[in-house]
């Protein structure tokens, strides 16, 4: 369509006439995918409005609200997120999720890479990769009650084992300088095989040749992640690390089932609190307000991420 | 509410077309009505089940469906059923969530119904109707059972300490010394090398065997931690019923915490770091405790956990200053939910529930005590006949010392505020005397 | 199959092992490598074995021997009560719970209702990211950016809304209302995908669209087959989600015929507010629930490893 009405138009100067129908041709293929892109994306769109778009703006609007759930929200302007500027349980409840956080995505990621590396360079196993993947098939609130059992002062076989050995007794659950580290920790037990699985996904995905090329130039184990692995992995890794730190800002069934937020508020996470504030204090717009907060730090955060680790490229391609 | 659902639905229904929209299919079926009815405690469901197969013979054209749910859960799902307009017709209730459902007229008041059959709310035992009266002075519930607070133990302990049933079934409690609840207490606890809690040589930091097990911070109510010992005090929680002012600024409670946080500094009575992890009465059959104060509603669970090492046994709580025991006195009781499409038959129900028919059933059970003296005189026979003696709770009743179950308006955002802080003081970060910040903070609440 | 046939293969395999360049050499760093593989082995199975230890005690016993390492008073009984084959006196004699299991029907509900997610989810999904990842258009950026904030959507905010919007649906205790809401997308399998699909060389994309091949048989039989693994990965990754998934699940389908497994195996949480679970009865639900998806990953698993071998997204 374009193409026939700049064949008609006036041609003018040689440099423009030779550009034109090139610039044209690849805007008419862009046409054409946009219309096969709006195809392929109907059905997930369905899925995004109705069941994400729409529930988060009506989240947007309901933070604006007093609203416990049971009588008509009423429209009160900025009051809650003013409340929440003042508030310090969500202020304490930020410091520690980015404690949660840093320890289990930082444990998690190193672990999970080494261990990717490990099924990759080291074993062709099933039985292996079966194994690893074992804790993610148990459902996350049953770990967290086995957990709480082995940790456990007075009941937990890692205490009787400290106590055989001489050494203090540990309140994993129960000391508010640890509590929130053994969440952590139970969350890297669980999701270890799962991360270090979807990077594994990633590192099949790097040719066999650059191994090749490796091994002939004679270089050693440490040299072959460093200037191979790593930098092929790179975009899955920025995937996982996007996918893991917003995952983890968003902890809540662990500490539900364990220490419900205790001792005092030091495991009193931001998503525990939202849960909290929403369904026990049913209040449910201060409750969305702190949800909004949530959501814009998360969205922050995943744009930094993506800058800082360039997740669109791929080293592979250049 | 209303519109707020038509604008989701709506809304949210464009881009899918909608199919049919069907109608809420919850009740009526062509041979009559079917109610759902919810309860969270398992080990009651088959009683329940036979009251519910018992009312339908009497009325043949209602159904009663019983489902039970765990409680988190159930909770969940009424929560979820209010906002959504699918719930129970009828549902077990309890107390931390009554006034919220009463505030916000999603349960139905009785009173009219109560008068047209003539149902006399005064055959129940005392004061338990009381507790589901709301701000509006009316009735929303018919109360079905009671639980008070006692001390469980395990007798291999006691007995090697020395103590008798009767010794311990007439402690004494002060929140100066506290008299020989706490020399008991001592006693009972032993070190890792034998040595008692009284004796010398007594090592605090390598305890087996605590005197009293410490079941988290009580809260805002202490229910089975210290509301047993605070009230013998003359201290009370709030200005009565739906009252509007807090005491945790008391001196009287906070001389009452602090003797109790005492224990845990003595060794006595595990630390909060220490108690935090698996439930009391899982630590009282471990044998790393010789005594927990609890409810009577966990009678069963401690009982059917006899082993060798453990014999289960009850003492009711100390007397204190006033001379007198105090024990917490809470019940449960059905609630119509006000979305109900069949009223009439859900109060048929409910007051079937209330009845002696039903109540006798559930005595028999031997799970929880009924509210209508008579049944409850059948659930200590059954007790007794599984050879329990269920004395300790029910000589708090026949006393006249029980205290309600201090009931107000923003109870949750209460218990928000309290409990973080009676966990800082029972950690040792903390004086009881902080409480009365707290106190002010909980008060301000209802200005 | 012929034993020389076998011998054959597994020659076969073992050079294969031997020329597989990204398979390490040095005996040292085998010797490393392999130490670290154990341990972490035995991290991971410690806490499930405690599990098995614990499903094969006595409930009303376990807290007599709280440290042993051997099942307390052994007993079948917690797996005869999740299998729904103890009778209630039988259960509670045992300190599980009077509710009874319906057990191969629920595990039946579950199976369709996450074959049902998982399928429509991923195909789904690999459509969008498809178009996200390989397809030149405007806005493609913008509208990926504002799909990936769905990532952040807290679940207090979609839980209320999604019900209610399955409940006017008329699919309250329905397959069908469980899957509603994940069945077309999750931002997490498009942005998955796509981080894959960017790995695809375009030059085999656009010799195909020289010769004449649309957009859906590219998408069919040149994107799909290079990714199989990362979908098949993906596939088995939310299947097992949905497997475990309980809030959502619990509150749509109570009815026996679209009662999920977890929701079924709930019945061993604790039952009073201060109550302790039924902890055989949890432990030997959780290990049983387990084996259907553990399956179905050694399946699957050894097709993953099969294709990659052979393919390789380049």
């Amino acid at each position: 369509m374009t193409i026939t009405a700049d064949k008609e138009a006036p041609q003018r100067d040689t440099p423009r006439k030779r550009s034109v129908p090139k610039k044209v041709k690849k805007k008419a293929n862009r046409d054409s995918q946009l219309k096969s892109a709006v195809l392929f994306l109907i059905p997930a769109s369905i899925g995004f409005i109705v069941f994400f778009a729409w529930p988060a703006l009506r989240g947007l609007y309901l933070s604006f609200t007093d609203y416990n759930l049971l009588r008509p929200p009423t429209f009160i302007g900025f009051d809650n997120y003013v409340a929440i500027s003042t508030d310090p349980v969500f202020w304490n409840s930020l410091k520690v999720t980015l404690q949660y956080v840093v320890i289990n995505v930082g444990v998690q990621t190193v672990a999970a890479l080494l261990l990717a590396v490990l099924m990759q360079r080291f074993t062709r196993s099933m039985v292996v990769r079966g194994v690893i993947m074992l804790p993610y098939l148990i459902a996350n609130v049953i770990v967290a009650l086995v957990w709480f059992w082995l940790c456990d002062y007075n009941l937990g076989i890692i205490n009787a084992g400290l106590d055989f050995f001489g050494i203090d007794k540990v309140g994993f659950f129960g000391n508010e300088n640890i509590a929130m580290g053994t969440i952590a920790m139970v969350n890297v037990w669980r999701h270890l095989g799962y991360t270090a699985l979807l990077l594994f996904a990633g590192l099949q995905a790097i040719p066999k040749d650059v191994y090749e090329a490796a091994e002939v130039d004679g270089a050693g184990e440490w040299r072959v992640f460093r200037s191979v692995t790593l930098p092929l992995l790179r975009p899955v890794l920025a995937f996982v690390l996007v996918v893991t730190v917003v995952g983890s800002f968003q902890i809540f069934d662990t500490i539900a089932v364990t220490t419900g937020g205790g001792p005092v508020d030091a495991t009193r996470a931001i998503n525990y609190y939202i849960y909290q504030r929403a369904f026990e204090r049913l209040d449910f717009g201060y409750a969305s307000a702190l949800a909004v907060i949530l959501m814009i730090i998360l969205a922050a955060i995943a744009l930094l991420q993506n800058k800082l680790l360039r997740a669109n490229e791929s080293d592979l391609e250049r | 509410m209303k519109m707020n659902r038509v604008a989701i639905l709506s809304l949210a229904a464009i881009p899918l077309v909608l199919t049919a929209c069907s109608a809420p299919a919850s009740s009526d079926s062509a041979a009559g009505t079917t109610l759902s009815y919810g309860l969270w405690d398992a080990n009651q469901l088959p009683a329940y089940e036979q009251c519910a197969a018992d009312f339908q013979k009497k009325n043949p054209d209602i159904t009663v469906n019983v489902e039970q749910l765990g409680w988190d859960d159930y909770w969940n799902k009424i929560n979820t059923g209010f906002v959504s307009g699918a719930n129970y017709d009828v549902f077990t209730s309890h107390l931390a969530n009554f006034p919220e459902f009463m505030m916000n007229s999603q349960i139905l008041p009785l009173d009219d119904y109560i008068k047209a059959d003539g149902v006399d709310i005064g055959a129940y035992q005392d004061g338990l109707s009381d507790l589901w009266k709301g701000t509006d002075d009316k009735q929303y519930g018919l109360p079905k059972d009671f639980d008070t607070i006692a001390l469980f133990y395990n007798e291999q302990f006691t007995d090697a300490a020395g103590l008798t049933a009767e010794q311990l079934g007439s402690l004494e409690w002060n929140p100066e010394d506290g008299g020989t609840y706490e020399a008991a207490i001592a006693h009972l606890t032993v070190d890792a090398n034998g040595v008692r809690g009284d004796e010398p040589g007594f090592d605090k930091n390598k305890v087996a065997t605590y005197g009293i097990w410490m079941e988290n911070s009580g809260g805002a109510d202490g229910q089975t931690q210290w509301s047993f010992l605070a009230h013998t005090t003359g201290w009370e929680e709030t200005n009565g019923a739906w009252g509007d002012e807090y005491n945790f600024d008391d001196p009287k409670f906070q001389a009452t915490i602090d003797w109790w946080y005492s224990l845990v500094e003595k060794g006595y009575m595990p630390s909060f770091e220490a108690q935090t992890g698996i439930g009391w009465s899982d630590q009282l059959t471990a044998g790393k405790a010789a005594m927990a104060s609890n409810g009577s509603w966990m009678t069963g669970a401690v009982f059917g956990a006899a082993n060798d090492s453990f014999t289960p046994a009850v003492a009711p709580t100390p007397t204190g200053p006033s001379g007198e025991r105090a024990s917490m006195f809470n019940g449960l009781a059905d609630n119509i939910w006000a979305g109900t499409e069949n009223p009439e038959e859900a109060w048929k129900w409910v007051s079937y529930l209330g009845s002696l028919d039903c109540q006798n059933v559930v005595g028999e059970a031997a799970v929880v005590f009924p509210a209508l003296p008579a049944a409850t005189e059948t659930a200590v026979a059954a007790f007794e006949a599984k050879g329990i003696d269920v004395s300790a709770f029910t000589t708090q009743v026949e006393d006249g010392t029980t205290f309600l179950f201090p009931i107000t308006d923003h109870r949750s955002d209460v218990n928000a505020l309290v409990t973080p802080a009676m966990e800082a003081v029972m950690s040792g970060k903390a004086p009881a005397s902080s409480l009365s910040a707290v106190n002010k903070q909980v008060n301000d609440l209802f200005k | 199959m012929s034993l020389i046939d076998v011998k054959a293969r597994r020659a076969a395999k073992q050079a294969s092992r031997a020329d597989d360049p990204s398979l390490a050499k040095s005996k040292v760093a085998k010797f490393f490598g392999g130490l670290a593989l154990i341990i972490v082995i035995l991290i991971t199975l410690f806490p499930i074995y405690w599990m098995f230890r614990t499903a094969f005690s006595n409930n009303r016993a376990m807290f007599a021997e709280p440290l042993s390492l051997l099942p307390v008073d052994f007993t079948f009984g917690p797996l005869q009560r999740v299998l729904g084959l103890a009778t209630p006196e039988e259960a509670m004699a045992e300190g599980g719970s009077g509710a009874s299991i319906n057990f191969a029907q629920y595990m039946l509900n579950s199976i369709a209702a996450c074959t049902l997610i998982t399928v429509f989810q991923v195909t789904f999904s690999s459509m969008a990211a498809y178009a996200f990842a390989l397809l030149n258009w405007k806005g493609r950026d913008k509208v990926f950016a504002i799909f990936l904030i769905a990532l952040m959507v807290p679940g207090i905010f979609t839980l209320l809304p999604n019900f209610i919007l399955v409940k006017d649906l008329g699919l309250l205790n329905t397959i069908l209302g469980i899957a509603l809401p994940t069945m077309f997308m999750t931002p997490f399998a498009i942005f998955f995908l796509r981080q894959f699909f960017l790995g695809i060389n375009r030059s085999i994309i656009e010799a195909a669209v020289i010769d004449g091949a649309n957009q859906w048989r590219i998408f069919r039989t040149i994107v799909v087959p290079l990714a199989w693994p990362q979908i098949i990965t993906l596939a088995i990754l939310q299947f097992i989600q949905y497997w475990n998934d309980y809030l959502w699940p619990f509150l749509v389908g109570q009815s026996e015929s679209s009662k999920l497994l977890t929701v079924g195996l709930g019945i061993f949480k604790s039952q009073t507010p201060q109550g302790n679970p039924d902890w055989a009865g949890l432990m030997a639900g959780a290990l049983v629930a387990a084996v259907p998806i553990f399956i179905l990953m050694l399946v699957f698993g050894r097709k993953i490893v099969g294709s990659i071998q052979s393919s390789g997204v380049k």
